[in-house]
């Protein structure tokens, strides 16, 4: 079943991974040469969504949460346990070379480019692998080096770039045959709060001027807040949420704080909710979000108020507290 | 096809350019090397001398000739060594090259050959230095000087496809240095790498026959050597295709297995 | 003496920690009997054309590659672990650790590392030798007995010397990665007495790596070829080694901690 418009479709795409024991002693070594024993691994257990054309859509999970493995089976590196997957209407772990030339994999913490040798020229190798004819190269190279601000920079060998250079140097080299769906992981690791603003702005005018694709991890929720409106959460392997980012955090979060300023600091305001920061004349209250409307009214009625802020809890502690509770408790 | 042409040279390009870089590392590991030719060379010299001027139909002349033309088989020879796979594996290289629309072996391959172009013209002068001091008894003719380039591409390729093959096993299991060492060794005494071939005992060059070795390295020694026929130099080219066919078959067949084995274990 | 404690407790140690990985002897094991392999076969045909070489009979010359095997594990063993743990130390700057130890700093970086399974070598070219002698039907008297252990061990001394220096060097040029490999390849020909070599190479070979000294002089003892004058000599020399090895040390070192002269 094909939702039409859909680029990325996965129907209960599982993988299980065979993780060979080893103990410790000599003749379990040498019987470790002829026999493995090996223990399963479920990582990515049964999931299913689909993408359409132009989305851009942020993947959220903590470590070993099944995201990098399920983005490696859709740029066709692993071959799934179970399940299908289809990329562009290919199915992604047949590797056509047709597949493989509509997308890239960026993955922060490795490399594509050749160490000693200046970006440019590892521009030219890409150029020659993706069969890139040679005047739409030039252009989509001198476009993406001048938006990114890299005129000088290409010119040295990768080695003397400091990492955000390199990484800018690395999403131009993987961008250069105009790919229509991009699997990004973790793309800012590592990098300053500057050079990040940068690539994501970049990232986000690609995805509008092409109508690409673009399915992102990351561990910075400001790559998230920033260039997703669609969030899928992922734990254990398993599928948690799908949907707005503004969703999620009312989803999941049943608690919102208020942050209220007083002319009177004596005051002690434990009947309203839970004091959990007090500073000078400010004092955060947390309180159920059923609890918000009741009680702001009775502080604005009960006390001298100078300023009351109403606030969602920052995004990371939802996540946080997403992740903290089982699959099981999870889901409805 | 003119692109598989154009990417081959843009890989050569780009390995030439980082090798030279690196010209005196290669230099330092070149030298290194011809410790052994040299150990070799002086050894059967002095049994030829010994033995009335020559040994095996080779004087010591000859020796001189075969070893250092051996230095130049021998640069051609070095190929990815089996050992990289569990590197390239661990480092997570392998599945960069994955992701791109162009099989891994093209890329290994076509740098290499570039980086041969490098170590052909840095082992000019040690040649040129070991013959000063040597002088070896080298006359070819222009049929096997022409044939003798051909060989020498040959047996780099044959080498190549054989160490892919061979270094496929990491897939399966990370116990595999004894393995390539017992590879290595039969290779060096059935190669033409300790001495030529026919100073072996018969029964042992028999057994030659039947391994893709010689072809990789005697072979094109003998050739340039001045030791065979037309007839048996064109045999000789044949056999190196033959075994990069059957090499490049088996791992193209094993390959599919490979990969397969490399996404259960994890990528 | 302090010289020996240490060696002792690194050995101890280094032994402990090798011990673990038991499969390591295997494998060892394994390479020592090929590359013994290779070198009886190279050995065997040499001597399908010959009956002699260089002076040298077919037992003796068994005997040259017994004593190149034990050398060969002896160095593997004890020198270069410790002179390529030196090379890394200086590349990564953590040699600060040997230099602020209360022993000489000399001592530490030469004993510290120990790889044992290595050693196997050691035992290989014994029984190497031992069945070469047997061949010969030569006895061992103890004077050539005592003649060759002298004649090993300054042999080994002299290789440390040379290394020691050789790896100084990595204070003022620090990548020296390289030299370890030359060096293999130029030790490779001690299998043959420096006498097949022609005259330069042997010198290059007596007094540029003390080759000569690590296998053929002691091989001779062995065989009741060592006249004294050439025992007395290599003793000199030793001396001389080890003094001027230990002068390079301490310009390098003070060089490294930006001392003046």
């Amino acid at each position: 079943m094909n939702h039409s418009g859909a680029v990325i479709q996965l129907e209960r795409l599982g993988k299980t991974y065979v993780v060979p024991e080893r103990e410790a002693g000599l003749k379990a070594a040498v019987g470790s040469f002829f026999k493995r024993r090996n223990r399963q691994v479920k990582a990515v257990d049964e999931i299913s969504f689909s993408v359409s054309a132009g989305e851009v859509v942020g993947f959220l999970g903590p470590n070993g949460a099944g995201k990098t493995t399920t983005l490696k089976m859709l740029s066709g590196l692993l071959y799934p346990s179970s399940g299908s997957a289809s990329v562009l209407g290919f199915t992604p772990s047949r590797r056509d070379r047709d597949f493989l030339s509509q997308i890239t994999l960026v993955m922060g913490q490795r490399q594509q480019l050749v160490w000693d040798i200046p970006a440019l020229d590892s521009f030219e190798l890409n150029r020659a692998v993706y069969r890139i004819p040679v005047e739409e190269f030039r252009r989509t190279r001198d476009e993406m080096v001048e938006l990114l601000e890299m005129k000088d920079l290409v010119g040295k060998p990768v080695r003397n770039l400091s990492l955000g250079e390199r990484m800018k140097a690395e999403i131009i080299g993987a961008l250069l045959h105009r790919p229509k769906v991009l699997f990004l992981d973790e793309p800012t690791i590592g990098l300053d709060v500057t050079m990040q603003r940068r690539i994501r702005a970049f990232i986000a005018e690609y995805n509008q001027r092409h109508n690409a694709t673009v399915l992102l991890t990351s561990h910075y929720m400001a790559d998230v807040e920033a260039l997703c409106k669609r969030v899928i959460v992922i734990h254990h392997g398993r599928l948690l949420f799908d949907g707005d980012l503004s969703r999620l955090v009312e989803r999941f979060s049943p608690q919102k704080k208020i942050v209220v300023v007083l002319a009177d600091t004596s005051v002690d305001l434990s009947a309203y909710g839970d004091v959990i920061h007090k500073e000078d004349d400010r004092i955060t209250l947390r309180v159920t979000k059923a609890d918000v409307p009741r009680v702001t009214v009775r502080l604005l009625s009960d006390l001298p108020v100078v300023d009351l802020v109403v606030e969602d809890p920052p995004v990371e502690d939802v996540i946080e507290l997403v992740f903290s509770q089982t699959a099981e408790e999870m889901l409805p | 096809m003119r692109y598989m042409l154009d990417y081959y040279l843009t890989q050569m390009k780009t390995a030439i350019v980082v090798q030279f870089q690196y010209r005196v590392a290669n230099y330092f590991y070149m030298i290194g090397m011809i410790a052994e030719p040299v150990i070799y060379l002086v050894v059967w010299s002095t049994v030829a001398e010994s033995q009335g001027g020559s040994v095996g139909g080779y004087t010591a002349g000859d020796f001189a000739a075969y070893y250092i033309v051996w230095t130049l088989v021998r640069n051609m020879n070095i190929a990815l060594t089996p050992y990289a796979w569990e590197f390239w594996i661990q480092r997570g290289q392998l599945s960069m090259e994955l992701l791109r629309p162009v099989h891994p072996f093209h890329g290994q391959l076509a740098y290499f050959s570039g980086w041969k172009v490098v170590a052909i013209v840095m082992w000019l002068p040690i040649a040129a230095v070991l013959s000063i001091i040597f002088k070896p008894t080298l006359q070819p003719t222009l049929w096997e000087i022409a044939a003798f380039g051909v060989a020498l591409w040959g047996g780099f390729l044959v080498r190549f496809v054989m160490l892919w093959l061979l270094g496929m096993i990491t897939f399966w299991t990370t116990r595999v240095g004894a393995f390539f060492e017992l590879y290595f060794t039969v290779e060096l005494l059935f190669s033409g790498r300790l001495v030529p071939l026919s100073l072996m005992p018969v029964w042992a060059q028999h057994v030659a026959d039947f391994l893709p070795f010689q072809w990789a390295f005697g072979f094109p020694i003998e050739l340039l050597l001045g030791k065979l026929t037309p007839q048996q130099a064109l045999y000789g080219l044949g056999m190196q295709a033959f075994w990069v066919l059957l090499g490049g078959l088996a791992s193209a067949l094993t390959w599919r297995f490979a990969l397969r084995r490399f996404s259960a274990v994890g990528a | 003496m302090t010289l020996f404690r240490l060696m002792w407790s690194f050995f101890r140690i280094g032994a402990m920690n090798e011990l673990q990985y038991r499969v390591n002897f295997f494998v060892q094991l394994f390479q020592s009997f090929l590359a013994l392999f290779v070198g009886l076969v190279g050995l065997a045909l040499v001597f399908n054309y010959t009956s002699e070489l260089a002076g040298w009979s077919r037992p003796e010359l068994l005997v040259v590659m017994g004593v190149f095997i034990l050398m060969g594990g002896l160095i593997r063993t004890a020198i270069q672990p410790n002179m390529e743990r030196l090379m890394a130390d200086v590349q990564e700057g953590t040699l600060d650790y040997a230099l602020t130890k209360p022993a000489d700093a000399q001592i530490i970086v030469s004993v510290r590392e120990v790889r044992i399974w290595q050693s196997v070598d050691i035992l290989v070219g014994a029984v190497v030798i031992v069945v070469a002698l047997v061949q010969l039907n030569a006895g061992l008297g103890i004077g050539q007995a005592l003649a060759f252990a002298a004649a090993l061990l300054m042999g080994g001394v002299m290789i440390y010397c040379f290394w020691l220096m050789i790896t100084t060097g990595a204070f003022w040029v620090v990548r020296m990665d390289q030299i370890v490999e030359l060096f293999q390849g130029v030790y490779q020909a001690g299998r043959w007495p420096v006498s097949v070599y022609p005259g330069w190479l042997r010198l290059l070979l007596t007094f540029l790596v003390p080759v000569a000294f690590a296998v053929t002089v002691p091989s001779t003892a062995l065989v009741g070829r060592l006249n004294l004058q050439t025992l007395l000599f290599t003793a000199v020399l030793t001396i001389a080694l080890l003094l001027v090895s230990r002068w390079v040390w301490k310009t390098g070192l003070r060089n490294y901690s930006g001392a003046s002269a």
